[in-house]
């Protein structure tokens, strides 16, 4: 056999590749199946979660905000717990980045609120001096794309089994349910709820009022995503 | 001459003429930054030592003649002159197998290290230095530390100046702004910063027993506001001692376990603030327990300098 394998250059190469990929598996996949899966207290996104989720990755804020914390002091002092492989486990895709212009991002809920984020997306330089933040007007004026936010519900829900509507165990010991809904409508509805709590810490009487019309603005979106974060 | 040393010498002047046209010939120049001059100060010498380093091979390929021992061994005619390893290379070579060897079991061993292990390592160097250099501070240092830990954490909400950046967060060169003490007698709190367990009534348990246990009025608040906001002095005097002092204490130092300081900061409410966050009238704070306690102390130091210096 090796001497037929000899005579056939691209069979040769196959099976080099075979063997040592073969290495690759056994060494990787156990390991990577192990540590993907994701850790009590980490649960699926919600509604408007996602769809905040949405916001950051249309607005690039993964360009300059990381989602990651190394194991370093200098990092866990100003950031908090270094990250776990399983905390990212419903994150399609990770939003790790590779450059922080900006601070990191990966536990932004613990220690900032609903009311500064809406300070601050709106003008970061009156609230950071010196920040090279741009204004993120339009997140007071769009409205959030809940529907595609469904749509990836639905999927992720189908494809990866993400576990909506069943309970999560969380760190307490306690359990905890992500809804999800069984029609646009319901979804849109689910979504206005959360919403409705985000407003009630936020200033904003234009935001307010769109919330209670029924329509949720983007920041509203963006905020519950960040608060999130934890 | 040989013609290579005269064209050595061309190489060597044309390019040091390029490198002076380029750098120092340009606008800006050295403009006197000295990673400038040692740039400039490795191009020269890379152009020196390049041409004579050709000029020495050069010449030997050209004049030099096949001599020494040649070894027994002969392929088809070819032959190997007898060489042997110069001893100083000889030794590095035996020292390095016994250095790698020594580094991967010993030094620096592959089978053992972990990249949380190093990590936690670093934490205990660190935790042990912190506590052999500030675990007892006091004073200046202390309000010292309090201020470099206050513009790391807390000043991207209550700004540079610690004024709350027009009302965004809590102003914490004063105690208390007449608006907060407002609504939280309008609304009462439930914070429960001291450790209370209990919470403070809103506007309807408060009662002025000055006037008979009558329901504080709007005037009332107004001005019991603004006198517990101007540190306990002007008007609104008798409406604090009627309705708030039973709980706040009479010159509102507030009583343990019952309710807080509110005529100026002190550290045990300030490190029950961080350790649990609290929403009030401006908004929500988060919890800052992932500071150690002697910062957070430290923390507290600083905002109690910082309305004191009014």
């Amino acid at each position: 056999m090796f001497h037929w394998l000899e005579k056939h250059p691209f069979f040769f190469a196959l099976s080099v590749f075979v063997v040592i990929a073969f290495a690759g598996l056994v060494e990787i996949v156990p390991n990577f199946a192990q540590a993907s899966r994701p850790l009590v207290g980490t649960a699926p996104y919600s509604t408007l979660e996602l769809a905040g989720r949405h916001v950051y990755i249309k607005n690039s804020c993964n360009a300059c905000h990381s989602q990651l914390i190394r194991p370093f002091k200098s990092e866990t002092d100003r950031y908090g717990h270094y990250s776990l492989s399983g905390e990212y486990a419903y994150d399609r895709p990770f939003l790790w980045g590779s450059k922080r212009t900006g601070p990191d991002l990966m536990r932004v809920g613990n220690y900032r609120t609903t009311d500064w984020h809406e300070n601050h997306m709106k003008d970061p330089a009156a609230v950071v001096p010196g920040s090279i933040m741009p204004k993120y007007t339009w997140l007071y004026e769009n409205e959030t794309d809940v529907a595609t936010a469904y749509a990836e519900q639905l999927t992720i829900a189908q494809f990866f089994s993400t576990p909506y509507n069943t309970p999560i165990p969380m760190k307490d010991g306690s359990s905890k349910i992500i809804k999800m809904g069984d029609s646009i409508a319901e979804a849109n509805a689910l979504a206005l709820e959360e919403a409705k709590v985000i407003v009630a810490d936020m200033k904003d009487q234009d935001i307010k009022d769109a919330v209670a019309s029924g329509k949720i603005p983007e920041i509203v979106a963006i905020i519950a995503y960040m608060n999130s974060l934890k | 001459m040989n013609k290579i040393y005269l064209w050595g010498i061309i190489v060597t002047v044309a390019m040091l003429a390029f490198t002076y046209v380029s750098v120092i010939g340009s606008k800006g120049g050295f403009n006197g930054d000295i990673v400038n001059m040692l740039a400039v100060a490795g191009a020269v010498a890379l152009v020196i030592i390049t041409v004579f380093v050709v000029i020495k091979y050069v010449r030997q390929m050209q004049v030099d003649t096949a001599d020494g021992d040649l070894a027994d061994e002969n392929w088809d005619g070819i032959g190997e002159y007898y060489n042997p390893i110069p001893t100083g290379w000889a030794i590095i070579y035996l020292a390095t197998m016994v250095w790698g060897i020594w580094y991967f079991v010993a030094g620096y061993p592959v089978n053992s290290y972990s990249q949380i292990g190093e990590y936690n390592e670093d934490v205990a160097v660190h935790n042990a230095k912190f506590e052999k250099e500030y675990a007892s501070i006091t004073g200046d240092r202390l309000v010292e530390m309090g201020e470099s830990v206050f513009l790391a954490e807390c000043k991207v909400c209550h700004g540079l100046a610690a004024d709350g950046i027009d009302g965004k967060a809590a102003d914490l060169t004063v105690r208390l702004e007449s608006v907060t003490v407002k609504d939280v007698i309008v609304n009462g709190s439930t914070n429960s910063l001291m450790n209370e367990g209990s919470s403070m009534p809103g506007r309807d348990g408060l009662m002025n027993a000055n006037k008979d246990y009558a329901p504080i009025t709007d005037s009332e608040i107004d001005a019991v506001s603004v006198y517990v906001a101007n540190g306990m002095s002007g008007e609104g005097a008798d409406v604090f001692a009627g309705a708030c002092a039973s709980c706040h204490g009479t010159d509102g130092k507030g009583i343990s376990d019952l309710a807080p300081n509110i005529a100026s900061y002190d550290t045990t409410l300030l490190v029950n603030v961080l350790n649990h966050g609290k929403k009030g009238s401006i908004g929500a704070m988060p919890a800052f327990d992932r500071l150690n306690a002697k910062q957070k102390e430290a923390v507290s130091a600083y905002i109690i300098s910082l309305s004191k210096g009014e």
